[in-house]
């Protein structure tokens, strides 16, 4: 330390200095002795590292399973190792050295050129002036997305809307036996995320909260598959109870009363989507969901 | 040196008189310690992601748009998969060398966050932070966050099943932004999730943006680490504010980091043969509206995946804008944890009123607030971790997953503050017997 803020008092200044090499300050040296055995440790691992090399470009070339090739590999590059370190070790003593850390710096200005008197106002404005350029160039940010509108508040559900499979195939109530539980999308709309539904039939009649006007059949309900949490799909449905289950962060829902959290991180039930049945038996939605789907948004 | 050597170099000494700096450059004096070795390796790891990643690169196709896959394996055979995926799949299957260099790149991609976090830790531990290098620690920290990020861009690329369910939980977190979550995440996204353009999008940020951004800050990290000059250990009989020991760049350095390179090269490949680090893509594409039943990110992520899962189920509206738990979780949370980070060194002077510079490490026990501030950081985030294996540990355990998730919440509450008490009276106790203050404990 070379100021007086030099942390608590600091140990004799000695110079530590017991040899030098050219500009080194050597305080250890350490020369190895001649070694018949080190050179025949090179020669090997060398070769280790040719072969490696050949076993590696021959092996993958030739279409040889991965195991070999890739073990080629590793053995080149670790002999390589072994025999670097060994020729070099071998080669030059080993060496302790010290070397005074930088110093305080000189005093003076950092360039000797400097200005001649003239008004703060000007490079104050001018720093102003270089800020707003650079805020307009934010601008291009907008041109990233779309505007979200009400985007993420409605989903391609209609009224009308057939559920389908994820094959295509409309379902009537009677395609659902208890406990049946199966992924539907509207009719045209196959994969759009936000749209997700999963359909279940439940093992004893919904109560509150479920809206009653949404139940097909007393047991078949509907609601978005896509978890109110953070977005994943709430794949698993657990007959027992009734209960659908994320496998995210495991939040748990209650589909006999309206898909409302039991548990896990999760703060609001999965919207119920309005179910009907039309003129020719199948599943259709009765408009889009009355709640938001999926996560909230800031 | 061989003729040829010889008259090269002396034809370029020549013209660029390299003699002088040369010289100066290999005399350089460095310590030695083994958890110096750390960073070294971590910026290996960087180089061995880099050369592997080129490689992948050239058969990697940025696009979600569905193609038939018409190569050899047979379970994806005449299947249409999203074209990403496809690739990693003709990569994985058809391409000679394909999967191992998958594999050494996921393999690198693990020790790199792993190194670099332990060489934080060792920073932190030592002392290494302090005046004059808060500059290079600061820079480290924004090194770990885009290591982060270079982790997930990559795990996101395959588009498989887990690769998707990540990528949909990260847009929620931008969504849950107050006032301009919608927004942002569709500029990040170019639209409502999941749109064709965020793995194109991802594919740039993974191979062109943050590698190009670590290079630099790497780069920069380094020249701070040469124009500052390294720490050591105390050794007896020298001043180590004053004197650096070590052991000069030509030939004891040269020679160690060029074996571990070496090594850390052939370990990396020894455990691509022997570990399937890239087999992922096993489990199928990703497909909008399913999951399986083992969603979770790599390691390095859990902290924020068990936040995700502990914290209470709270949702509500104030001042126009909707407040959820993931917010809380997935962006307050780590920005705190951030601040800490970014602040402590500061208040570590502070506190013990410390001036001047510092350049001889420590054990952490020697300043209570640091082992506190090491055991309540970390423990938090080991804990939080922990929590994101609760439904694993719930099935090994035959625990309910209920009562697990409280034990966590509850822990992750207790256990950080309790450690931090504990370890900070004890360390208290110790400078005390030993008759020292933190102020002096650099004698
Ligand atoms: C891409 C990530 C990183 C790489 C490649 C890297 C590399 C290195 C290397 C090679 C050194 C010199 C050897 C050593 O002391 O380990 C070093 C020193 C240092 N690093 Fe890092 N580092 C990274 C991230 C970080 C992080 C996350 C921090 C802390 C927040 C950090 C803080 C420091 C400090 C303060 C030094 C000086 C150490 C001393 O003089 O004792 N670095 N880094
Ligand atoms: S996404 Fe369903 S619990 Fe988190």
């Amino acid at each position: 330390m070379t100021d007086g803020t030099a942390p608590g008092s600091r140990q004799p200044e000695t110079t530590p200095v017991a040899d030098e090499i050219g500009d080194l300050r050597v305080i250890a040296r350490d020369d190895p002795p001649p070694s018949g055995a080190n050179d025949l440790i090179v020669m090997g691992a060398a070769s280790g590292a040719i072969l490696g090399g050949i076993g590696f470009a021959v092996g993958l070339l030739a279409g040889a399973p991965l195991g070999f090739y890739g073990a080629a590999l590793a053995v080149g590059l670790l002999s390589l190792g072994v025999a670097v370190r060994r020729w070099i070790t071998d080669r030059f003593p080993d060496i302790d050295a010290v070397e005074l850390r930088p110093g305080p710096e000189p005093s003076g200005p950092i360039a000797d050129v400097a200005p001649v008197p003239r008004r703060s106002f000007l490079g104050r404005f001018l720093a102003v002036a270089a800020g707003v350029l650079g805020l307009g160039l934010i601008a291009p940010v907008v041109s990233l997305g779309p505007a979200p509108g009400d985007a993420l508040r409605r989903t391609a559900w209609r009224r009308g809307s057939r559920l389908v499979t994820t094959d295509g195939q409309p379902l009537s109530p009677a395609d659902l036996s208890p406990g049946g539980v199966v992924t539907v999308w509207p009719e045209g709309a196959i994969g759009d995320e936000t749209a997700a539904v999963i359909l279940l039939r439940l093992s004893g009649e919904p109560v509150d909260p479920t809206n009653g006007d949404w139940v097909v059949d007393s047991t078949v309900v509907a609601y978005s598959k896509i978890c109110t949490h953070a977005g994943c799909p709430v794949g698993l449905f657990r007959e027992q109870d009734d209960a659908l289950f994320c496998p995210c962060h495991q939040s748990t829902f209650d589909a006999q009363r309206g898909a409302i959290p039991t548990f896990g991180p999760t703060a609001r039930a999965l919207p119920q989507l309005p179910l009907g049945v039309d003129d020719e038996g199948n599943l259709v939605a009765l408009g889009d969901f009355t709640e938001q789907v999926g996560p909230a948004f800031g | 040196m061989t003729p040829l050597f010889a008259l090269l170099w002396d034809t370029l000494d020549d013209r660029l008189k390299l003699r002088a700096p040369g010289r100066k450059v290999a005399n350089k004096v460095f310590p030695h310690h083994w958890s110096f070795l750390l960073g070294e390796i971590a910026l290996i790891s960087f180089v061995i992601l880099v050369l592997t990643g080129i490689f992948l690169t050239m058969f990697y196709r940025p696009s979600i748009d569905p193609v038939v896959y018409s190569g050899a394996n047979e379970l994806f055979g005449g299947r249409r998969l999203p074209a990403a995926f496809e690739s990693i799949v003709r990569l994985t299957y058809d391409v000679p060398g394909g999967l191992l260099f998958r594999r050494i790149h996921r393999a690198a991609a693990h020790l790199f966050i792993a190194t670099v976090i332990l060489h934080l830790l060792r920073i932190i531990l030592t002392g290494a932070f302090r005046k004059p290098r808060e500059i290079n620690y600061h820079l480290g920290v924004v090194l770990l966050l885009l290591a982060f990020a270079l982790g997930f861009t990559g795990y996101s690329l395959p588009y498989d099943a887990l690769a998707g369910t990540g990528i949909r939980i990260a847009y929620t977190e931008l969504l849950s932004t107050p006032y301009i979550g919608d927004r942002l995440a569709f500029w990040i996204f170019g639209g409502e999730f999941p749109t064709g353009d965020v793995i194109p999008r991802f594919f740039v940020f993974h191979v062109l943006l943050l590698p190009g951004l670590i290079i630099g800050a790497i780069s920069a990290h380094l020249g701070l680490v040469a124009r500052q000059r390294h720490t050591q250990f105390p050794r007896v009989g020298i001043d180590g504010h004053r004197w650096i020991v070590g052991k000069p760049l030509w030939p004891s350095q040269f020679a160690e980091s060029a074996t571990l390179l070496l090594w850390v090269g052939g370990v990396l490949v020894a455990s691509a043969v022997l570990v399937p680090w890239a087999d992922i893509v096993l489990q199928g594409p990703y497909r909008p509206g399913e999951v399986g039943n083992n969603a979770q990110p790599d390691w390095y992520l859990f902290w924020l995946e068990g936040a995700l899962r502990l914290f209470p189920p709270i949702e509500f509206s104030v001042l126009g804008m909707t407040v959820s738990g993931p917010f809380f979780a997935g962006a307050v949370m780590p920005t705190l944890v951030i601040a800490l980070l970014v602040v402590y060194p500061f208040v570590e002077r502070r506190v013990y009123g410390l001036e001047g510079e510092w350049h001889v490490l420590q054990n952490p026990l020697d300043i209570p607030l640091r082992a506190a501030f090491l055991i309540g950081t970390f423990g938090f985030l080991l804990l939080l971790s922990a929590g994101a294996t609760n439904d694993i540990l719930s099935r090994l355990w035959g625990v309910p997953i209920e009562t697990l998730t409280w034990v966590f919440r509850i822990l992750a509450l207790v256990g950080p503050p309790l450690g931090a008490v504990g370890i900070f009276a004890y360390s208290k106790r110790r400078l005390a017997a030993k008759g020292q203050t933190v102020a002096s404990v650099e004698r």
